[in-house]
């Protein structure tokens, strides 16, 4: 950033945008809440997320001994949602990585090559955003079988197409720009040029788009699981659990409003996070 | 026009052959296809027929080729459940989902679009702000917890609908509402920042600043051009018109391809998905092409800059 920026940036701060909307506020408040959750759920869950009560089955919420009430099993609720927290977190957090760092690679290993290279991944992109990923997904589940690295390593396949148009865009239009041109006088090979000299400068219009594709791996991770085709059991993901609380929607609804409201508010939060970034950093993307 | 039209189909039959060489590669990766696709229990010298049909004792690439001569020829192979041509299951169950796709494609454009218009025109106003968090809501709602909401309304507490199956026409509101209402919600966020978008051009200042009527500014100037980037969007949609109900169509048990798609991946019956891949794949290449003929109508630009690409 140079220092005109930044200047700019200070005064605006002090004049007009407040800190941080409410909004905003509550928003990062609940998903940093749920990232200790997703890192401690097995600590702070008041029972063991397969661990039966069958007693107390289908026990309605607000009780002392079940907060969120039990499922056809007797297991405790809030346990299983904290536990699927963190495998949906997880899933979500590990595509996000994958596809932000082959899609960036991609859209670099395009700029920089031009010709071939560059026609290859835009008629990639050009093929994965054609295909509705959902179909594309069960088609691979369906000839590979599931497994958890495989269903991480699938939704990390999902919204790459996006950093590598995005990444190929600016990468191309940096290239032109004196800062580019000046380190590569330099001597610097292309590799210190794209990470350490482009990537920076493009980062927040990369940072933008995860907050997009982020919540779109959540929905679609509990999509999948929600048809029983993603995380399988006896592990447990939010998709999961409303999928089987559907089974028990007329007597025991909660089962399944407990982990919909917790995918329904995370992928709020993190759009709400998103428009708001996307206005700090990237005046662009409106 | 002649080089524009012949670029998109080219690239259109380019989509095609790599959805056709995912299939294969992915159909490889897996296993042997000839039990992949006739099941474990297929006897030995079915099998054998299979590999000499299929040519699986080939070289690889010649193993490409015929799969795609098979498939040109619409050898689709057969369903591992009940052994019928699994381009035929698929094709049974296209009427029922196309009985819920096409309605709600109506009721989303006829919802969708219109709201985000009115919501760009009036920005800030109470409506935009309630459109705006509608269709906010719209894209975190997933549609299986909104199905499952509105069952729960309708059919458990009201008790007006029936939750699911395929017996009356009153069984397929609720599916109809459900994806009516996501897909609305989307298409008026994006039709209101393409709106925003072209609101706030250069042109639009001129043609007010030369005294046109405001009306006369947003029909004639603002509206053809913010068409151009919702046509694309409408055009994903008419390509998953197909398969674009699997969530919805598994909660409701209706018989379609969504849900066709969904047993087939759960028991594994390949030549069902891959049909379905296929068929897919045919309809969304089908519509983006026509999109992009719409464009070439819609957008003179770039019709001209087709030409020179």
């Amino acid at each position: 950033m140079t220092d005109a920026t930044l200047k700019d940036t200070a005064i605006r701060r002090r004049f007009s945008l407040p800190a941080i909307p409410v909004s905003v506020a509550l928003a990062i408040t609940w998903i940093v809440a749920m990232l200790v959750i997703a890192a401690f759920a097995e600590k702070i869950a008041p029972y063991g997320f397969t661990q039966l009560d069958l007693r107390n089955r289908l026990a309605a919420p607000g009780n002392v001994a079940h907060w969120l009430g039990t499922d056809e099993l007797g297991r405790d609720v809030l346990s299983r949602l904290l536990v699927s927290i963190r495998i949906s977190l997880l899933i979500a957090f590990g595509a996000t990585a994958i596809s932000a760092v082959v899609g960036t690679t991609l859209g670099f290993l395009a700029a920089h090559f031009r010709g071939a290279v560059e026609q290859l991944v835009l008629m990639l992109t050009d093929f994965q955003a054609s295909m509705p990923f959902l179909i594309m997904a069960l088609a691979v589940l369906a000839f590979f079988g599931n497994s958890l690295p495989l269903l991480i390593g699938l939704m990390g396949l999902f919204g790459w197409e996006r950093y590598a148009r995005i990444a190929r865009g600016l990468a191309i239009s940096a290239n032109a720009q004196g800062y580019a041109a000046a380190v590569r006088q330099l001597g610097a090979t292309p590799s210190r040029i794209y990470l350490r000299h482009i990537l920076p400068n493009i980062a927040s219009t990369l940072i933008v788009s995860t907050t997009l594709v982020f919540p779109e791996v959540i929905l679609m991770e509990s999509g999948l699981s929600f048809l029983g085709l993603g995380v399988q059991p006896p592990m447990t993901s939010l998709g999961n659990m409303v999928g089987y609380g559907r089974e028990y929607l007329t007597r025991t609804p909660w089962i399944m409003l407990a982990p919909a409201t917790t995918i329904v508010v995370t992928t709020l939060a993190v759009s709400v996070i998103g428009d708001w970034l996307r206005d700090r950093l990237d005046p662009t993307l409106q | 026009m002649g080089r524009y039209v012949a670029i998109r189909i080219g690239r259109a039959a380019l989509t095609i052959v790599l959805v056709v060489t995912f299939a294969f590669v992915v159909l490889r990766l897996s296993g042997d296809p000839a039990l992949m696709i006739l099941g474990p229990e297929a006897p030995p010298e079915v099998i054998a027929a299979f590999r000499k049909a299929w040519g699986l004792d080939d070289p690889i690439w010649l193993q490409y080729l015929d799969y795609f001569r098979a498939i040109a020829q619409g050898e689709l192979g057969r369903s591992m459940r009940d052994g019928r041509p699994a381009i035929q299951l698929v094709l049974e169950r296209i009427p029922a989902t196309l009985a819920l796709t096409l309605p709600a494609f109506f009721f989303k454009v006829a919802l969708g679009v219109p709201a985000g218009i009115y919501a760009a025109l009036h920005r800030g106003s109470g409506i935009d702000r309630a459109v705006m968090m509608t269709a906010v809501a719209g894209f975190t709602v997933p549609s299986f917890v909104l199905a499952l909401l509105l069952v729960l309304v309708f059919a458990v507490q009201l008790g007006w609908l029936p939750s699911g199956g395929q017996d009356s026409w009153r069984h397929a509101i609720l599916p109809i509402v459900t994806l009516s209402l996501g897909g609305a919600a989307v298409l008026a966020r994006f039709t209101r920042s393409a709106m925003l978008e072209v609101l706030g051009q250069p042109y639009i200042r001129t043609a007010s600043a030369k005294g046109v009527p405001w009306r006369k500014v947003v029909t004639s100037h603002a509206l053809p051009n913010a068409a151009i980037p919702t046509v694309t969007i409408l055009g994903f949609m008419v390509g998953t018109l197909i398969a674009g109900a699997v969530v919805v169509e598994s909660v409701f048990a209706w018989p379609g391809v969504g849900r066709l798609l969904v047993v087939a991946v759960a028991n594994r019956d390949l030549a069902v998905v891959q049909c379905i891949l296929l068929l897919v794949a045919m309809t969304m290449v089908t519509s983006n092409l026509i999109v992009d003929f719409l464009y070439g109508f819609l957008d003179p630009r770039l019709r001209a800059k087709g030409a020179h690409a």
